[in-house]
């Protein structure tokens, strides 16, 4: 196991600061130094020191103040206290602040050694806490779907409920708000788990080839069909087939689905003789199917067929409280992907993603934690490196009066300064108290 | 085989017996395999000498060694009969640092047993050995061993020096011959 730490020692004097320094060296360890509690943070925002030894009496910002500072942005980094014999009190406070533990200067080499082998002890615990943590949430039935708001509490509480029963499901939602996720969770939760999951695209492709992908084909049917090929209805054979995008089937392709799920039989194109399958059909769509039921544009028939339960997830924009819960999960995933550590969100950042209404849903908010991962330069996101999230402009009502124009120019210009009076004013080329009496008229705040 | 590619001087820094310096130079020679020098004597710098503490700076001593010229010598131990202390601890038996020219051994503390009484001389020459022998690992870049008995565990106090064995462990010992390949 490797028992190598990242360490910062914080000291305004250069001599303790040299003589941990060699210390920490003799046993392979990253160490780097700062003189004061400010250029501690400074270098914590930009690499993700494990440990810190910091001094208590220092000019500026004092170690106490570092360490609660480090406590509430790092909760995870280890604080070790060194501090003279007459500051016990302040070591004291300090444990009860949180930290890990405390050494009086001078110290005896054993005691040090003694403090690392503790850390080392309980830096092994944590990674295999860890390691068993990450291991039990892959085999827990709701793997990456996550949320906490209660319309998505609803959909957790329904999928064990209809897992058990063989009832169609069909899921409704916008795009990327993870309709194969749940489908995923439902088939893992149910009698067929251990069988196959299949899933596919309806509307990805052609209505021949979804045809010959479903049905199967014998050999010699149609140019290419070289030999005869099972369609995913047969081969799924007593596991969950999962359709996506169920609203752009055709006509002609809802009635032969139909009878596949009265019958029980599915015959493959170019045979005649109908092969017996088992399987549970997840269904999804993005489209209003009542409506195209209404309308005459979907059949009745199959509607009701393939909607014995509906689950609707909601769209990301209806349960804003998840996403710091999904951007803590993203951050998590593409540093592990990418190897760069990025564990922090800027307070203004993370209102700027809750502020965006994600119209790509979950998948939309994934790509733009990816993109800032990739592309940020300390381990904190800020607005800048989010800057390429652009919240569209509302176009302009034909029917928008002259007052309502102006809120929503005024609105417009605030939100692209960030809420900052003084800069809006400027653009506006009006005084700060007029516009101040402008946001009070039109009850405009900074959300 | 004595390797011929690094030598190592010893320095007495003040006055320190003949045989010790032999004895330090003749382990450095049979496991390190090493050709190892005794050197002239220096006086122990008075500069080092912190009068708050009644104890020498190592690491001012070091960085005096490291200004001075040993002939062709790729690394030196200096050995002293002072109280060593680095500004952290209350006291070191030794001092190097990694990849660094110069260490030092010292062998105030080594005369004493834990519980005060006095070791016999070649127990004292064995502990000052394997002092030498540990700060001359991180001057060759050896780092501090996780293996209890290996000569580049650190250790702490004299109980666990001479818990200390004078070879390296397996790891430690393919380390070493890649250094000095």
């Amino acid at each position: 196991m490797d028992r190598k730490m990242s360490v910062m020692i914080v000291d305004d004097e250069a001599i303790v600061r040299e003589s941990l320094f060699h210390w920490f060296k003799k046993y392979g360890h990253i160490v780097e130094t700062a003189t004061s509690g400010f250029e501690a943070l400074e270098k914590l925002e930009t690499y993700p020191f494990q440990l810190l030894f910091v001094d208590i009496k220092m000019p500026g910002m004092d170690g106490i103040e570092l360490l609660e500072k480090v406590k509430t942005d790092y909760p995870d980094t280890l604080v070790i206290i060194i501090t003279a014999y007459g500051s016990i009190e302040s070591a004291v406070k300090a444990m009860r602040i949180g930290a890990t533990d405390y050494l009086l200067k001078p110290f005896k080499p054993d005691q040090l050694s003694l403090v690392m082998e503790r850390i080392s002890f309980q830096k092994r615990l944590v990674s295999q806490y860890h390691y068993l943590k990450g291991h039990l949430e892959k085999i827990t039935r709701f793997d990456n779907i996550i949320g906490q708001s209660p319309e998505m509490e609803k959909v957790f509480s329904l999928i064990p409920e209809v897992a058990q029963s063989d009832a169609s499901i069909l899921l409704s939602g916008e795009t990327g708000t993870g309709k194969e996720l749940v489908a995923k969770a439902i088939h893992a939760e149910s009698l067929r788990s251990h069988l196959p999951f299949i899933a596919i695209n309806c509307g990805a492709m052609p209505e021949s080839l979804l045809e010959s992908e479903l049905f199967g084909h014998q050999k010699g049917v149609f140019t290419g069909a070289t030999r005869a090929r099972k369609g995913f209805l047969e081969v799924v054979s007593g596991g969950t087939l999962f359709l996506d995008e169920i609203g752009e089937i055709s006509p002609k392709m809802q009635i032969n689905l139909l009878r596949v799920l009265e019958e029980k039989k599915v015959t493959s194109i170019g045979s005649r003789e109908p092969v017996e399958v088992d399987f549970r059909l997840i269904s999804a769509t993005r489209r209003n199917l009542n409506k195209e039921v209404a309308e005459g544009t979907f059949r009745e028939d199959f509607f009701y067929r393939i909607n014995v339960i509906m689950i609707e997830i909601p769209p990301l924009r209806k349960r804003k409280e998840d996403i710091p819960l999904l951007v803590e999960h993203f951050l998590k995933k593409y540093c592990q992907e990418t190897t760069k550590y990025v564990d922090h969100v800027t307070r203004d950042a993370m209102e700027l993603l809750k502020r965006y209404d994600w119209p790509g849903n979950v998948r939309e908010l994934e790509n733009a934690i990816e993109r800032a991962v990739v592309l940020s330069k300390s381990r904190t996101l800020n607005v800048e490196d989010l800057s390429f999230i652009r919240p569209p402009d509302k176009p302009f009502s034909k029917t928008l009066s002259l007052r309502e124009m102006e809120k929503s120019y005024i609105q417009k210009v605030l939100e692209e300064n960030n809420w900052n009076v003084t800069q809006s004013a400027k653009i506006l080329e009006i005084n700060r108290v007029t516009l101040h009496k402008m946001m009070k008229r039109y009850r405009l705040e900074r959300p | 085989m004595i390797s011929k590619k690094k030598s190592i001087g010893v320095v007495p820094l003040g006055n320190i017996p003949e045989i010790d310096l032999q004895v330090i130079a003749d382990h450095i020679t049979v496991c390190f395999k090493l050709a190892t020098q005794i050197l002239p004597p220096f006086e122990t710098p008075g500069h080092a000498f912190d009068e708050k503490r009644l104890q020498y700076n190592a690491a001012i001593i070091i960085e005096t060694m490291e200004s001075m010229q040993f002939g062709n010598h790729d690394k030196v131990i200096g050995v002293l009969n002072k109280d060593l202390f680095i500004p952290i601890f209350t006291h070191v038996f030794g001092e190097a640092r990694q990849g660094g020219a110069c260490g030092l051994v010292s062998l105030f503390r080594l005369t004493k047993n834990p519980d005060g009484s006095i070791p016999n001389r070649s127990v004292i020459q064995e502990r000052a050995a394997k002092v030498a022998l540990h700060e001359l690992g991180h001057l060759l870049d050896l780092l501090h061993c996780e293996h209890k008995h290996c000569l580049m565990h650190f250790s702490g106090g004299i109980d666990e020096v001479d818990d200390m064995s004078l070879e390296l462990c397996e790891y430690c010992s393919i380390y070493l011959q890649d250094k000095l390949r």
